[in-house]
This record gives structure tokens, C-alpha cells and sequence, in this order.
């Protein structure tokens, strides 16, 4: 394959040095930002804001992720915070990684009447963005005495159209011969659903969870909304506080940085494969 | 006759099952989702304050006229504009350019697709909060454009002056997604048979020939795709905006849409004004995704 000869090799060379030289520029645009909360998070401020920076730290300065768990207000709000994170996420994750698999069954695989209709709908939602409900859903919530609540966190989120159109897709091509087997050996739907459909749906699940946890760990509007007491707010709301005007830390405000990126930095290096097929099962049922 | 009468009861019985196995999904989605929606259209018909009792009253187009007559609407608009059609622009050209790249490379495939995709890891809080650092009068933004542009000590005033404070919020925003997107491209350029790559060789096309007259056009469908995910996601923006302007930036510049709606509601508390300003928001993106497929449709005409 390298077998040119004289000049075309000098330009494929020249070629090569060009792509890497345009790829490390991005490269550093892309990573230098994750260095730069990493390293900064063991640094006093005064070392952050040097000119130049130093891109390693003279010594580790532990005492921002003390200052950063303590907060400024000293009541260790960053604990409560990040348990409700946590317990937000999670429960969104598994309800919707259950009923959107429940429903994509339930479309793929039975005939029932009205089936067209609520697929169409399923569609329609999934073009609904979040900013355009987030005020008729605050007051849904509200009314419903749900404010400063893990229910008002939670509720409204449970279960999203993208992914029951996801699951969906993915289970059109399971095989309805298996599914009939079942029903003759006298297995019960519920049956079949918990034994056959959920195991063997096991990727797109996957799949689902991770996209889920990762947009409900980055949500920030909807705690903003429903959440104004410090004890219900998640970590989101938690790192605008060191952003804000009166009270910047920089060395705090990296090291919460870091910390709140430590559960989905661990999640991702475990599962980057699903991180990484959200994206591309894009591309896959495009059509 | 009656066998067949037997089996569609046995069809219509587990018809029944499809219906129980969707119906949690239909109820919640029908009252988080699709009511929010028809209340939103309804309410920016109303004026209504958030903090009183009152019952909403029937303004008409008021709340409309209103957005149409004032300037802060209209800045909204143009800064959503900047920074959509900005980062929209950013996005999609920086990820194909980076899709071509990596899957030219026989090495670092997979490492470069990970370290790309790694900042859509981390929340747009964190990200917001690293960049505010970066774009500090102390950081490194001015250190590296003092550097290249050999001028020390110059404050480029990254957060305070319009056009670069919205600079500063695409880059954060291009920075966060661009692996993502990159990532769909690459899995497009997949799906294009290698044997066309081999024909193009042994016919001695140079590398822009390939791109242009192969990659390209063959990736149309993931382009389109890539292009309205890219578009919707853009105008969704608010997070990167919010810290930004919690931080200390001024607001107009880069008072996108979805700022000036949470703004408007929590702020002075206009629920109408705010639902009126989120359906726009929903008619510009409804919009643009047709436009989109528009356009995809109507060139792939024109080159058949």
C-alpha cells in the first residue's frame, strides 16, 4: 500500500504531517479545557490566574475539594446535592429504560386498534423541546403541590418519546417466531416481556440508560424551576453557585468540577462503547 | 369460518396486551408532554401573572403584539440568530472535517473518536464553568491570543464585549458537541463501500476529488440528519448562556430565546408573555426542520 514511489510519497508524507498538524490543533482545543479543570483543581487561586499558566501543579492543593464539599456557607450542601443527582438520575434512567421498552414492545410486536395513532403522536413529541413546556410544566407541577420535591424532580421526566421510538426500532426486528414459541409453551405476556424481551433487548437498553443518566445529570433548567430550596437542588444548581458574581473560588469551582464529573467520567470509561453507539444509533435508523 | 372468528379473538386478547404495555407511557407523555404543549399555545393567549391568584385573562394576540413591538424580542431573536446560525455553522463543518480526518487514519482511530467525544461527558454547567475561567482578563484565552498575536498583557475582554462574548459562548457550546456529531459523520463514511474509495485510487483522483464527488455526496443522509439535530440543539441552548450571565456577562448579547423565556417567567413572572415567546421559539425550529428537508429533498432531485 506504501509502495509509491518519489514524489507521491513526499506529498502522502506531506499530506500526513497536514491532517495530524489540523488534528492536533483540535485536539488541544478539545482537551485542553479537561487538563485545564483537572490541574487547576490542586491549584491555590493565585497559581490559576498566573501568567503563563502552568500546566502542572507545584504542589496538590487538596484544600479546594475541601472548600468545594464545605461550600461557602460551611452546611455541606454539596452532599444533599449530589444524593438528589444521583437519586434523580437514577430513577428517571430505570423508568424510562422500563417503559419505553414496555411501549416499543408493545408497538412492535401487537396489532391493536388506534396503534398508528399513538405512534404518530410518539413521533410528534419527540419534536417537542423541553424549553417549550418547561412554564406550562412548571405550573402542571405546582398545582400538583410538587415544587422543592424529588416527585416534582422526577415525575415530569419519567419517560421520554425518544426512547420509546427507540426501542421500538430496535425490537421490530426481533424474530416473532421465538415470541410464538413462547405463547405455546403457555407462557403469560408478562411472562414473555420479563423473560425473553427485556434480556434479549439488553443493548438498546444499555444504550437508553447511559443517554438518559447523562442528560438528567446535565440537566440544569428543570431544578432551576422546581427546585429553589438548597436541600432539593442537584449539583447543576449546586456549581452555579461558585460561578456567580459575589462569590468566585476558582480552585472550589474546579474542583466541584471535578468532582460532579466523576460519576459520568466513571460510567464513561466502563461503557464508553454505549456513550459512544448513543451516537451512532443515529445514524443506524436514519432509514 | 369459526376457526377464523377463534384466531382474531386470540389477536384481539393480546391486541389488549399491546394497549396495557403502552398505556403507562401514552398517560404520562399525554400529561407531561403533549398537554404542557397545547396549554403553552394556549396560555400566550392570556395574560397572567405567576404569583397571583387571579384567573389568566384573554388578551388575544396581546402578548404576540407585544414581543412584536418590543426591542428586547427582537434582540433575543437576533442573538439567537448569531449564535445558531454561529455554532450551527461551527459545529457541522468542524465534525465532518474531523470524521474525514480520523477515518483517513489507519492509527488512533478509536482513541481519537474518544478524546473528541469526551467533553459532551462532562454537564454544560462544567463546561460553562471551565470556559469561564478560560475566557478570565487572567486566562488562558488572552494568554494564547497574546502569544500569537504578540501582544502581552493585552485584556481582549472576552465576557464583556458583545461580539466576543458570543464568541466565547459558541466555542463552549462547539466544544461540548462537536465529538458527538463528529462520531454520527464517522459512522456515515462507514456505510460508504470501500471499493468505490479503491476505484477512485486506481483512477488517480487526488484527495479533494474523493471528498467532493464521493464522501460527500454519498453522506447527504447523515448530513441532513447531523445538520437538524445540530440546528434544533443550537437553538435549545441555555445552560452555557445562563452561567454566563450569572457570572457576571451582560445579558443582551447573548439573550437567546430559551434565556429570555426563563427570564421572562421567573424574573417579571409574565407566564403569557414567556408561553407566547416559547412557541415562537417552536414555530423558528419547526420551521427550519422542514426547510432542511426541503432543501435535502429538492437537491437530491437535482442531481438524479
Amino acid at each position: 500500500m506504501m509502495g509509491r514511489r518519489g514524489p507521491a510519497r513526499g506529498r502522502s508524507r506531506v499530506a500526513t504531517v497536514a491532517v495530524w498538524l489540523v488534528l492536533g490543533v483540535v485536539l488541544a482545543y478539545i482537551l485542553g479545557p479537561l487538563v485545564f479543570m483537572v490541574t487547576a483543581s490542586f491549584m491555590p487561586a493565585i497559581e490559576i490566574t498566573r501568567i503563563p499558566y502552568r500546566w502542572i501543579p507545584q504542589s496538590f492543593y487538596w484544600q479546594n475539594f475541601w472548600r468545594a464539599i464545605r461550600g461557602n456557607d460551611g452546611r455541606f450542601y454539596f452532599v444533599r446535592n449530589m444524593i438528589n443527582s444521583v437519586v434523580v438520575a437514577t430513577v428517571i434512567t430505570l423508568s424510562t429504560v422500563i417503559l419505553s421498552t414496555m411501549a416499543g414492545y408493545g408497538l412492535a410486536k401487537f396489532e391493536f386498534r388506534g396503534r398508528r395513532a399513538v405512534m404518530l403522536l410518539i413521533v410528534a413529541t419527540m419534536m417537542i423541546p423541553f424549553q417549550v413546556i418547561m412554564i406550562p410544566l412548571y405550573l402542571i407541577a405546582t398545582r400538583m403541590g410538587m415544587q422543592d420535591s424529588y416527585a416534582g424532580l422526577i415525575v415530569p421526566l419519567l419517560v421520554n418519546a425518544f426512547g420509546v421510538f427507540l426501542m421500538r426500532q430496535y425490537l421490530l426486528t426481533f424474530p416473532n417466531e421465538i415470541l410464538d414459541a413462547a405463547r405455546i409453551d403457555g407462557a403469560s405476556e408478562l411472562q414473555i416481556l420479563r423473560r425473553i424481551v427485556f434480556p434479549s433487548s439488553w443493548p438498546a437498553m444499555a444504550t437508553l440508560a447511559i443517554l438518559t443518566f447523562r442528560s438528567q445529570w446535565d440537566n440544569l433548567i428543570w431544578p432551576l424551576l422546581i427546585a429553589q430550596s438548597r436541600e432539593m437542588q442537584t449539583i447543576p444548581q449546586y456549581i452555579t453557585l461558585f460561578t456567580e458574581e459575589k462569590y468566585t473560588d476558582e480552585g472550589a469551582m474546579m474542583a466541584a468540577a471535578v468532582l460532579a464529573s466523576l460519576p459520568i467520567v466513571i460510567l464513561f470509561f466502563g461503557l464508553s462503547r454505549y456513550f459512544v453507539g448513543g451516537a451512532r444509533l443515529f445514524s443506524a435508523h436514519k432509514g | 369460518m369459526r376457526r377464523k372468528r377463534g384466531s382474531k379473538g386470540i389477536l384481539a386478547r393480546r391486541g389488549r396486551w399491546g394497549w396495557a404495555f403502552v398505556l403507562p407511557t401514552l398517560v404520562l407523555l399525554g400529561l407531561f408532554s403533549v398537554y404542557p404543549v397545547v396549554n403553552a399555545f394556549y396560555l400566550s393567549f392570556f395574560q397572567k401573572h405567576l404569583l397571583s391568584n387571579a384567573p389568566p385573562k384573554f388578551i388575544g394576540f396581546g402578548n404576540y403584539t407585544y414581543l412584536f413591538r418590543s426591542p428586547t424580542f427582537w434582540n433575543s431573536l437576533t442573538a439567537t440568530a448569531i449564535f445558531a446560525g454561529g455554532a450551527f455553522a461551527m459545529l457541522v463543518g468542524m465534525s465532518l472535517l474531523l470524521a474525514v480526518l480520523i477515518s483517513s487514519r489507519q492509527r488512533f482511530q478509536r482513541f481519537l473518536q474518544l478524546a473528541f467525544f469526551s467533553p459532551a461527558v462532562v454537564s454544560t454547567v462544567v463546561a460553562a464553568a471551565i470556559w469561564l475561567l478560560i475566557f478570565d482578563p487572567r486566562g488562558i484565552a488572552n494568554q494564547l491570543v497574546n502569544a500569537l498575536a504578540g501582544t502581552p498583557g493585552v485584556d481582549h475582554r472576552w465576557l464583556v464585549e458583545p461580539g466576543r462574548l458570543q464568541l466565547a459562548t459558541m466555542l463552549v457550546y462547539v466544544w461540548k458537541y462537536v465529538g458527538y456529531f463528529t462520531i454520527i459523520f464517522i459512522a456515515g463514511i462507514g456505510t460508504i463501500p470501500r471499493s468505490l474509495y479503491e476505484a477512485a485510487r486506481v483512477d488517480g483522483a487526488n484527495a479533494w476529488q474523493v471528498f467532493s464527488r464521493i464522501t460527500f455526496p454519498l453522506l447527504r443522509p447523515t448530513t441532513l440528519l447531523v445538520s437538524v439535530v445540530a440546528m434544533i440543539q443550537c437553538l435549545r441552548t441555555f445552560s452555557t448562556q445562563y452561567l454566563f450571565t450569572q457570572a457576571g456577562s451582560p445579558r443582551s448579547p447573548i439573550d437567546v430565546i430559551t434565556l429570555n423565556v426563563y427570564y421572562t417567567a421567573v424574573r417579571t413572572f409574565q407566564i403569557g408573555r414567556a408561553s407566547a415567546l416559547s412557541i415562537i421559539l417552536f414555530a423558528i425550529m419547526l420551521f427550519l426542520s422542514w426547510l432542511q428537508f426541503r432543501v435535502a429533498r429538492s437537491e437530491e432531485v437535482s442531481y438524479l
